[in-house]
Parts: structure tokens; C-alpha cells; sequence
């Protein structure tokens, strides 16, 4: 869709999203306001009020982000993106307070690293990846380049990690593999002057810095485990620690407080608070764990970020979690928690929108739509396709990619009961019937087969045999005398349940992704890699009608309303549309997803549209209509 | 569909829609009354949170124990007061003790310090006697058992019926069916070979004359003789010519031959005829 049609279109409104690019270092922020945290999402940035939940989205990346940090003063965020090889990654640079970009600075090529502000939002540095290697000082009040260096001797690995001064703008510290710089910054020759450190015959992998607030030290977590401290002044590796007691898989995260001591994320999900000490036996300084502050949470930390003083800090996981701890009690509490693989599948149950359930690589979650909480989590190591919820409400039937339809409990998340080769390639499309005797799955192998489901046994009753590749979506009509399937061999299918013989054949160029009855159910609209949405006649399996659903991308989600005057799309231009289904215009479009959208729904109260992409994200936009 | 659960109650049913958040009903503070401050009465105040389970624990536990005091019966009269060990158990008489086999035992041995009976006193050694006698003993039949679960209990063989017993059987001291048969068919066989060899020599041997033959034979003789010696006794006393003396001397001849005959047939029981 060209922009100035874009324009034209009214946006639909976004209401909240769940969702937080967990494996991102040192992506989760506190704004130095403590209300706000900071966090990205595929590539837009999100600004979360903590108290309200209220966020902003900061749109403006071409893909997704790598890198964010906000000034000393909170005025400035700035975040660095990936691209593609060969292409240049962006950095931009967000006014807080208006929520809108403030510059556009492009200089890195494929990814921006790591950036840091300096402590008077004088410049910015930023740092490029392994195929850019170079750093680069940027004015910030001029939005222009002061000037760029080598990161790193060409004989040293990726440098990871930069960080400015606290209270000189004119000196910062990058590390990496091999490498660990302490830089100097000459305006007025717009020149850098890099010192390496001398560490002996320490070797170190630096994955992050924190520079001590009278600047005399800074300390590097290593992905040995331990910390280095290092003199500013004489630019000397002094000390390091733990000796012993390492973290396991890396120091990936760290925070100073102000007692002097070290707030530690662990690679392993350790969070602990390491403290000066002096070694018995040889006298020298080192770094001690303290037993008592000590925790552990899913997944490697990634970020630690304090809420003003430390009395409070959170805690972002890999596994896209979020944590808040209370620092006197180092107690923590799961605050967030979103997909940290591809989103596949959405559904709601029947007659309840306060509920909806996801699934992804490794787990299904059940959420609170309103508040976006996770209300049950069922990990299963396995990719789930599909699911779909019993009609009654009392099962969560779901499609895998290990060839077995699982069932669950809803409330507990036990496994009710598990059909084991339901499909030799892998279940891919789930359906119940609204009796609620029965499933419907598709497999990889482009097999329809029906089962009869009851308490004590699970019965396949037909192997239906036509589609030749595999079948994405299935629906059942209401009274479960027929069902279509759509199937990427370019072929939707409307069976008869009764005979389990194929009524009617749609045929297009195209992989279905997507079908949908009309409410009456006497068609049925498609849609596929080809972008187009089709209107078909149950009746005779004519085509009708055909739009044009997208320009750039395929479309991979659909649902109608359940008066069948509106539908929606989503697929890999990112857009949400809403469309009349009498007229086939386009009335509402939805901006906001980084990712391509795998799925959405129409909640059943008809008040909200839930769409679910493969960066992980769960997005809730308001219905318009 | 009703599930076996062996007991236990079946869990819960679970369903989605209990999953929905509801919003917790906190129950309102009574409203107390504050010491001191007549008319004053305070929401506020600390209220334990066992409060609830205290009251439904005592309505629970001691009110079911509740009565409405002693019962009320009649006293006994001041003569019937309480005696020693009136309220003890009256217990039998004691009675001599007796084992039940008492009668059935054998006097007991001779003790030491007893005399023999007329100084008697033998000089077998009972030890080597009963040990000689047990080696030399044929070792005892085990009885035969038979086991008839699986925990190994066992019975006696012999009254169970397992085994077999031929007095006992129907036809037990009777001569067997077949034997009779037998003997039958071989008295029958001996029969008809007999019958054979006599015919057989029956139709080699001569014809042997039967006992009326004969009888009827030597009748006629004796006839014939009886009629000549009646002629003869009727030919005139002189033989006078010579055709009287020929017939006389024929005659005679005759009743010689006939007397010669029967006396050969009387003489002999059983006369052959040759035949040729």
C-alpha cells in the first residue's frame, strides 16, 4: 500500500502489546524519571509508564533493534538497529518527552553494537558491529558525525561494549574480545586517541561496562565469569574477581549501586551482588559474591537496570521475562513475560474475550487480555503449530511439529491426553468441531484426518487424502456437517463430515494460508502468498471476487466478524487491515507490528483485535467498528 | 462417561473460564465500639484473620458435646449404701488344676533313689540297642502328599481318590468280559475241528452195521431157523427113499449154516460191511 493511500486510511488504535526482545544486551532501561522503563521490540521501542502500564511505541527502525540507552538527564534515547549485509544500520535518536525522533544518524554498516550517551547530552557514541568494527562520536545538538576510529586493532575480536565517563565528557571505554580501549575525545582536532589496557596475562572477553561515579575505576563483566576493575587514570588492570566462585556462562549484565558494590546478572540467570574484598592468602583486592543476595530467575539476564537508587531494579531474561526485585529483601516477582520465539497461533475460547491463548516454539500461554498477563504457561519442547480450545472449554487441544496432537487441562496445564503419529510430517492446522466430539487436523504431508475424541480414547475415524503439500487452516461450519481446509499444494478443499468425501475444490496460484466462512457459510474468503483475498461460492466452488490484500508481503492471518460485515488481515507487510466485506475497501489500518503478523482474531465481544507476529509479539488493537 | 478413580474423588473438572480473574470479595469489618468514647464507634481496628476459623472450629468441635447437665434419676435408699468391694466382679469358686490328659499318661519313670522290683536289673545298653535297631531299621515310607495351592499346603495322598484303588473297582474279582469271550471262541473252535476229523474218517472207514440192524438181522435168522426147524419138525420119521433123505440131509445143512450165523452175529457187537 503506497503512503499517500496509507494516509488516507484511518490507523487503528493500538491498545497494548505483550511483548519484550528479551535477548537484547542491556535493552531494558529504567528512564532516569523512574517512572518509565525503556525496552525494544522487534524494531520499535516501547516506553512503558510502570505504574500505569501505559506505553508508547517508537516506530521509525527498518529492522530490528540491537542496541538502546537513554541520556544521564532522560532527555535523549538512542537506539541502533541490524540490516541486512550491505546495507546501513540506522541509529535514531528519540526526544523522550515527545515521543518522536529526533534525528536519524547512518553511518554503521549491517549493525550498530552498543551506543552510550555522554553525561551531559553532548555526544553520542556509538559502536559498530563485526562487519563495521569502527566507533563513532556524534554531536548530538548538530545531529552530525564529529569523528570515527577503528574500534579495535584489526588483530582483536568484536569490541561489545561502550560507556562514557560520568562526569567527563570527553572520555569513554569500549571492550570486546581481546580488547578493552579507553578513549579520549579531542573535539577540536575532531580526533579520538584510543589506550589500550595493559592486562598482563589476563585474557578477557568483555561483554559489559560500568564506569564508577568519581570515574577513577571501571568494571568490565567478562564472559569467564568474573569482574576486571581497571584504573581510569592509569589506564592499569588492577583486580579481578571472583577467583573461585565464577559466574556461570558469563557476567552479561551489570549495575553500580551506590554502597560501591556490584549488582551481577549471570549468563545462567543468576542475579547476585558482588563486593570488594581482600584475598587472604596473597593480600590482593578482589571481588567477593554476597551469599545472602543472591537469586535466580529463568533464562540468561541480559539487563539490569536500576529504579533510581537501586532500592528497586529490573531484571530482563533472555527468555523475554521481565523481573522486578526489591533490593533490601532481594526478593523478585515476574512482572512481564511475552514469546521469546515466533508467535504461530491465537485463539480465543468460545464466548470469552477476557481470555486468550497463544502458541510458540516450546510453549502455549494463556493470557489476561486486559491487563496481558500469563495466567498458565504448558512447555513442551517442541514447535506447537496450532491450537485450538475444546467448545466446553475444558480442554486446549494443540497441533506439533513432532507429529502428535496434544490436549491439555486449562487450568492446571497437565497433559490431558496425546494422539502420537496424528500426521507423519508434523500436525499444522487444528480445528474443533462445535459439537465438541471431534478434531480436525492437517499434517505436513497434506492429510486431513478426523478424530473422534472422548474420555477414555482418542479414535482416528478418517484419513481424508487429497491435498498434496500442507494444510495451513482449517474451519468447521456450524452445524460440523462440512469443513475447508486451505493448503499451500494452491488448493482450499470443502469436505463433507458425513461421507468424508471432498464436496468442492478451489484452485489458485497461490499457498493458502488462510480461509474463513462467512457467517451464513455460503462463502468462503482465502488468502495466500500471492496477497490477494478471494471470495468463493460454497455452492459450486466459483470464484466471486478477488481483492488485491497487500502490496509487498503474503497474508497470513484472517478472521471475520461474527456478523460477517467486516474482516481482517494480517501477514508480512506488518499492516493490520480492516475490511467491509460487502464493499472490499480497506477502512481501518493497523501500524505497529516489527515482525511478520502470523495470526490475528476478532475477539468474540467484537471490541478488540488481537494479532500475534514472528518477533514474538502479541499486539491489541481497538476494534473500529 | 463414568471414569474409575479406586477411590479417590474425582479431580475437580477443569475449565477454561475458571482461568478469568475474579475480583475478591474482602469482607467488610464489623464496626466496633471504642472503650471510654460512648456513641464513638470505630470501623478501624485489628481483627486476627483466624477470627473466622476460631468461631466455626468451636461451633464445629465443642458444640455437638453440649448437654443440659447430670440426668435426673432416682437416689437408692439409705440401707443399700455402698459396700467394700461391692462393685468388684464376683469371681467362680477355685477348683484343683488338672491337665486334660491325665489319665491318658503312662506312670511316670522310676526315680533314683527307687529300688527295683526283686533287685532285677537288666544289663542291656538301651543307647546301642536303639541306635543298632535304628540303623538296621528300613527307613519309613514317606507318606504320599499332594499339594493343591500355590502356597504349598498339603494333604494326604491316599483317602483323597487321586490315586487310584483296584478293590474298590466295579468289576473288581470278576472274570473279565474277554476271558469269557475267549474261552468261547476256543471251545467253539475245538468243536468244530472234532466234527471235522470225524467226518473225515467217516467218509474214509466201512460201513459198520447199526445196533437195529443187526438186532433185525439176527431176528430174521432166528426166523428163518424157526420155519426150517418147523418143516423139519414135519418131515416124516422114515427116511425111507432117497429124496426124503436129501431133503432131510439139505435141511439140515440149512439150519447148521443159520446157527453158524447167528451165533457169528451174537457173538460180535459191531459187524463192518466191506465195501467193494
Amino acid at each position: 500500500m503506497s503512503a499517500t493511500t496509507e494516509d488516507s486510511v484511518p490507523k487503528l488504535e493500538l491498545d497494548c502489546t505483550i511483548g519484550f526482545a528479551g535477548d537484547v544486551p542491556g535493552g531494558l532501561i529504567v528512564h532516569p524519571d523512574r517512572q518509565h522503563v525503556v525496552y525494544p521490540l522487534g524494531c520499535t521501542v516501547i516506553i512503558q509508564n510502570i505504574v500505569t502500564s501505559e506505553q508508547h511505541f517508537l516506530s521509525g527502525h527498518t529492522n530490528d533493534v540491537r542496541c538502546l540507552a537513554v541520556s544521564k538527564s532522560g532527555r535523549y534515547l538512542a537506539s541502533g538497529q541490524v540490516t541486512h549485509m550491505g546495507f546501513k544500520a540506522d541509529v535514531i535518536i528519540w526526544d523522550f518527552a515527545s515521543c518522536s525522533m529526533y534525528c536519524r544518524l547512518t553511518l554503521h554498516k549491517v549493525k550498530v553494537e552498543a551506543l552510550a550517551f555522554s553525561p551531559n547530552d553532548k555526544y553520542l557514541v556509538t559502536l559498530g558491529g563485526q562487519d563495521d568494527s569502527s566507533v563513532v562520536v556524534w554531536n548530538i545538538a548538530k545531529k552530525e558525525a564529529i569523528c570515527g576510529s577503528p574500534a579495535a586493532v584489526s588483530s582483536a575480536g568484536i569490541t561489545y561494549c561502550v560507556k562514557f565517563a560520568n562526569n567527563d565528557d570527553n572520555l569513554f571505554f569500549t571492550g570486546g574480545d581481546g580488547t578493552l580501549r579507553v578513549w579520549e575525545l579531542d573535539v577540536a582536532n575532531r580526533k579520538i586517541r584510543p589506550t589500550d589496557v595493559n592486562m598482563g596475562q589476563i585474557k578477557r572477553i568483555v561483554k559489559c561496562i560500568e564506569v564508577k561515579d568519581d570515574d577513577n575505576y571501571f568494571y568490565c563483566g567478562t564472559t569467564s565469569g568474573d569482574i576486571l576493575a581497571i584504573n581510569t587514570k592509569t589506564k592499569l588492570f588492577q583486580h579481578y574477581g571472583p577467583e573461585k566462585d565464577k559466574f556461570s556462562l558469563g557476567v552479561t549484565a551489570m549495575a553500580l549501586l551506590k554502597t560501591g558494590n556490584i549488582l551481577v546478572g549471570g549468563g545462567d540467570g543468576t542475579v547476585a551482588v558482588v563486593t570488594q574484598a581482600v584475598n587472604k592468602k596473597d593480600k590482593k583486592a578482589t571481588f567477593k559474591k554476597l551469599a545472602n543476595q543472591t537469586a535466580k530467575v529463568e533464562g540468561g539476564i541480559k539487563s539490569v537496570a536500576l529504579r533510581g537508587e537501586g532500592h528497586q531494579f529490573f531484571v530482563g531474561s533472555e527468555k523475554s521475562q521481565i523481573y522486578r526485585f526489591n533490593f533490601a529483601e532481594f526478593t523478585s516477582e515476574l512482572i512481564r513475560s511475552c514469546h521469546f520465539a515466533a508467535v504461530q497461533d491465537i485463539v480465543f475460547p468460545r464466548e470469552c474475550s477476557e481470555l486468550f491463548a497463544t502458541c510458540s516454539k516450546d510453549d502455549i500461554r494463556v493470557w489476561h487480555a486486559d491487563k496481558g498477563k500469563e495466567l498458565l504457561r504448558i512447555s513442551v519442547k517442541e514447535l506447537c503449530h496450532a491450537i485450538d480450545f475444546m467448545p466446553d472449554g475444558k480442554s486446549i487441544v494443540s497441533a506439533w511439529q513432532d507429529g502428535k496432537i496434544r490436549a491439555f487441562y486449562p487450568e492446571t496445564g497437565k497433559e490431558m491426553y496425546v494422539i502420537n503419529d496424528a500426521h507423519p510430517k508434523g500436525v499444522t492446522a487444528i480445528a474443533c468441531t462445535n459439537g465438541g466430539r471431534r478434531i480436525i487436523s492437517g499434517g505436513g504431508e497434506g492429510q486431513v484426518r478426523v478424530w473422534d475424541i472422548t474420555p477414555k480414547y482418542q479414535k482416528l475415524v478418517e484419513a481424508m487424502k487429497e491435498h498434496k503439500a500442507s494444510v495451513t487452516c482449517i474451519k468447521v461450519r456450524k452445524n460440523d456437517m462440512e469443513c475447508v481446509t486451505a493448503s499451500s499444494d494452491g488448493t482450499c478443499i470443502i469436505w463433507d463430515l458425513q461421507r468424508f468425501v471432498r464436496n468442492q475444490v478451489l484452485f489458485s496460484n497461490t499457498l493458502f494460508r488462510c480461509v474463513n466462512y462467512h457467517p451464513d457459510e455460503f462463502q468462503v474468503i482465502t488468502s495466500g502468498t500471492d496477497r490477494k483475498i478471494g471470495y468463493w461460492e460454497v455452492y459450486d466452488g466459483n470464484q466471486i471476487r478477488e481483492l488485491d490484500g497487500s502490496k509487498s508481503g503474503a497474508i497470513n492471518g484472517m478472521d471475520i466478524s461474527p456478523h460477517g460485515d467486516f474482516f481482517v488481515t494480517g501477514g508480512d507487510d506488518k499492516l493490520i487491515k480492516v475490511w467491509k466485506y460487502d464493499e472490499g475497501e480497506v477502512t481501518h489500518v493497523g501500524i505497529g507490528h516489527s515482525g511478520d503478523i502470523s495470526k490475528l482474531r476478532i475477539s468474540p465481544d467484537q471490541r478488540h483485535i488481537v494479532s500475534v507476529s514472528t518477533d514474538g509479539a502479541i499486539l491489541r488493537w481497538r476494534y473500529p467498528h | 462417561m463414568a471414569m474409575a478413580y479406586y477411590g479417590r474423588p474425582p479431580p475437580p473438572e477443569e475449565s477454561i473460564y475458571n482461568l478469568i480473574p475474579r475480583e475478591e470479595i474482602k469482607p467488610s469489618k464489623p464496626a466496633r465500639f471504642v472503650e471510654g468514647k460512648p456513641g464513638i464507634i470505630k470501623n478501624a481496628g485489628y481483627t486476627s484473620k483466624f477470627n473466622d476459623t476460631v468461631k466455626t472450629e468451636l461451633k464445629k468441635d465443642k458444640a455437638p458435646a453440649k448437654t443440659m447437665g447430670p440426668a435426673k434419676v432416682d437416689v437408692s435408699p439409705p440401707k443399700q449404701f455402698l459396700k467394700k468391694h461391692q462393685k468388684e466382679p464376683k469371681l467362680p469358686p477355685k477348683s484343683e488344676f488338672h491337665y486334660p490328659d491325665e489319665d491318658k499318661k503312662r506312670p511316670a519313670v522310676p526315680r533314683k533313689e527307687e529300688k527295683p522290683l526283686m533287685g532285677l536289673q537288666t544289663n542291656k545298653n538301651f543307647i546301642t540297642t536303639n541306635a543298632v535297631e535304628n540303623i538296621m531299621s528300613v527307613p519309613k515310607k514317606p507318606v504320599a502328599k499332594y499339594v493343591d495351592t500355590p502356597k504349598g499346603a498339603t494333604f494326604d495322598l491316599d483317602p483323597s481318590g487321586l490315586n487310584p484303588k483296584y478293590v474298590q473297582k466295579k468289576d473288581y474279582g470278576k472274570t473279565p468280559e474277554y476271558l469269557n469271550r475267549r474261552k468261547e471262541e476256543v471251545q467253539r473252535a475245538q468243536e468244530e475241528y472234532d466234527a471235522y476229523v470225524r467226518e473225515h474218517f467217516r467218509r474214509g472207514a466201512m460201513k459198520s452195521l447199526s445196533e437195529a440192524e443187526r438186532q433185525s438181522m439176527l431176528d430174521g435168522l432166528k426166523g428163518n431157523w424157526e420155519l426150517l426147524h418147523h418143516q423139519y419138525q414135519g418131515l416124516s420119521v422114515v427116511t425111507d427113499t432117497a429124496p426124503k433123505k436129501a431133503r432131510k440131509e439139505r435141511m439140515e445143512a440149512e439150519m447148521k449154516q443159520l446157527e453158524r450165523d447167528i451165533e457169528a452175529i451174537e457173538k460180535h457187537k459191531t459187524i463192518y460191511i466191506a465195501n467193494h
